[in-house]
């Protein structure tokens, strides 16, 4: 963990309103595992903003890393104003990511929406390793299919939902999961996206018998464990979501109580960002 | 030109009066990785209990304008793990170390005392009678200047160390219950604790808590703050730890001017890990460039 000053060296509005960053930090890069992430201060004149949380999304090994984040409130709003050059501070990598033993042989990556922004480093990662996986996508429509490209290059067979049937399956990436798990039969599935979805692809996973591991979305404040903020109801009682998490094992995880799910997720679909912006709506 | 900015609070000797606000700082394990805690005045760890406590239900964060709202609900894996596994780590520091506790009764808080005093190398304990996020004992015991009174008697009775009392801005009369425990044995009053708040989700009408209502920090708190500690200082004649909102070196100069002798810094720390020591290399620039030579020369010096 270090906190940096980086700096911005690419910027992209990869779709309306969502915003790809690469920031330079060979040290980041370097020990930065999938699922982790960075919290970041926002370029703000509001003189008080918390940090905001983002997934790693990828990296240019031992050199850069990149976030991709939906601008939702304050923050990403006045994230999404930055110039190349300018300097973001940064404290990362942070969190426990995605868990992996050595002798997997096939995964399921699915998606919702911005789910894809700590996926994709796991796909990278999996490519290295030589694991064959299947890229699960769900978007809202064709015109919003983020990073769609990119998984099909990496993944052995792409599979594609849209809620409006424009491209690839018609409907949600739960039904398409339903549909073909019992073809695919991968050792483990890995998603990150709305925690409805989450907790269905965990119900799945459950009657199939498959691993799953899902990357949660909280409010967190300090980001490093120590305010105890972002805690997450656990089997094992309250875990952290910036320290244990944010990635957690399904089998851990207590779905239960409405007000634990308000807790998590506003059902926008995204990395770590969307609720920690205060003004973002569901 | 260098400047004294070293403070004597009630027998515990800081080297400069900046230190993390309890519950903002763990046991400072984690910040370690992220700045010098050397350079600091004081350690003072998150609330210790005498078992553990789980702490409240998610969500337990929310940020508001200008500020944060929590509601943890002192969360602590108890004395015993304390004394175990992070009071070693806390001595490895050449730092004052202060314990925060809280009790459910007049009895846990002796009860604390009483095992504190028995360990070596901390340097005070810290009352907490004002956690606004546990439903027995914390608040109850800030409110009332009778309960007040009795839970420092209670404490004082069974420690030798430097007493500090935290209270609670939740109250009419700060300066009624700065006094009770002043009579009680308090050596020293830290305040402000956060305030009572709540906020509401208008899509879904739910509060924005899993408690419900939670405690107020940040920058929002700090003109209250500034107010009660200048109140308590024209009332008693112990020193006080100015807490609330703090961000700055010039924020911290305003708690001084207003009566403080020392300042803890809380959830500034979460935004910049670099607040506490930003703000120590600021106060001497800010003396240096006022033509002060110490710190004790602002304190209380406000003109009214």
């Amino acid at each position: 963990m270090l906190q940096i000053k980086a700096d911005i060296i690419g910027k992209e509005e990869v779709m309306p309103g969502v915003f790809n960053l690469i920031l330079v930090s060979p040290e980041i890069s370097r020990n930065a595992r999938p699922g982790q992430f960075v919290h970041v201060l926002c370029p703000t004149d509001d003189g008080f903003m918390l940090r905001r949380p983002f997934s790693i999304h990828r990296v240019v090994p031992g050199r850069a890393f990149e976030i991709l984040f939906q601008v939702m409130g304050k923050g990403t709003e006045a994230l999404s104003r930055v110039k190349i050059h300018d300097t973001l501070d940064i404290i990362g990598p942070l969190g426990t990511g995605f868990k992996y033993s050595e002798d997997i042989r096939s995964a399921l990556l699915i998606a919702g929406g911005l789910g894809t922004a700590p996926l994709l480093f796991l796909a990278e990662e999996l490519v290295e390793r030589q694991v064959l996986f299947y890229p699960m996508l769900g978007y809202k429509t064709k015109t919003q299919m983020l990073r769609y490209i990119d998984f099909k290059r990496l993944g052995k067979k792409t599979y594609a939902a849209t809620e409006d049937g424009s491209f690839g399956h018609e409907g949600t990436v739960v039904d398409l999961l339903n549909r073909t798990v019992h073809n695919i039969r991968p050792e483990i599935i890995y998603a990150c996206g709305p925690v409805g979805m989450l907790k269905k692809i965990s119900e799945t996973a459950d009657e199939f018998g498959i691993e799953c591991q899902v990357s949660l979305e909280t409010k967190m404040a300090c980001g490093i464990g120590v305010c105890l903020g972002c805690a997450c109801v656990t089997k094992q009682g309250y875990k952290m979501a910036c320290k244990d998490g944010p990635v957690f094992n399904t089998r851990d995880i207590l779905w239960g109580a409405e007000d634990y799910e308000k807790g998590l997720a506003n059902g926008c679909g995204c990395d770590n960002q969307a609720l920690s912006d205060t003004d973002s709506a569901g | 030109m260098s400047v004294n900015l070293s403070v004597n609070l009630s027998g515990i000797k800081m080297k400069n009066p900046v230190m993390p606000a309890s519950g903002t700082f763990g046991a400072g394990r984690e910040y370690s990785e992220l700045m010098d805690i050397n350079r600091l005045g004081a350690l003072v760890a998150k609330t210790v209990t005498l078992k553990p406590r789980d702490g409240n239900i998610p969500p337990r964060l929310c940020e508001v304008s200008s500020g944060m709202l929590n509601s943890i609900g002192l969360q602590n894996e108890g004395i015993d793990h304390f004394f175990k596994h992070d009071l070693p780590f806390m001595k490895e520091f050449d730092v004052p170390i202060i314990i925060n506790i809280a009790g459910n009764s007049l009895e846990e808080y002796a009860q604390l005392c009483r095992e504190i005093d028995r360990v070596e190398g901390v340097s005070g304990i810290e009352l907490n009678i004002s956690c606004p996020n546990i439903k027995a004992g914390g608040i109850a015991f800030g409110a009332s200047s009778k309960l007040a009174e009795q839970v420092t008697a209670a404490a004082r009775y069974n420690t030798q160390l430097p007493l500090i009392v935290k209270l609670t801005p939740n109250v009419y009369n700060i300066s009624k219950i700065a006094r009770a425990v002043t009579s009680a044995g308090a050596d020293a009053i830290s305040l402000i604790n956060t305030m009572v708040g709540m906020s509401i989700d208008t899509n879904t009408f739910k509060p924005n808590l899993g408690n419900i209502t939670g405690g107020l920090s940040g920058p929002a708190i700090k003109p209250i703050a500034v107010r009660m500690v200048w109140e308590v200082a024209q009332s008693v004649k112990i020193p006080i730890i100015g807490i609330g909102g703090i961000s700055n070196a010039l924020d911290a100069v305003e708690f001084f001017l207003a009566g403080a002798t020392a300042v803890a810094v809380g959830t500034a720390n979460f935004i910049n890990p670099q607040t506490m020591t930003d703000i120590i290399s600021g106060l001497e620039a800010y003396l240096v460039e006022k033509g002060f030579t110490d710190i004790s020369q602002i304190i209380g010096k406000v003109k009214t």
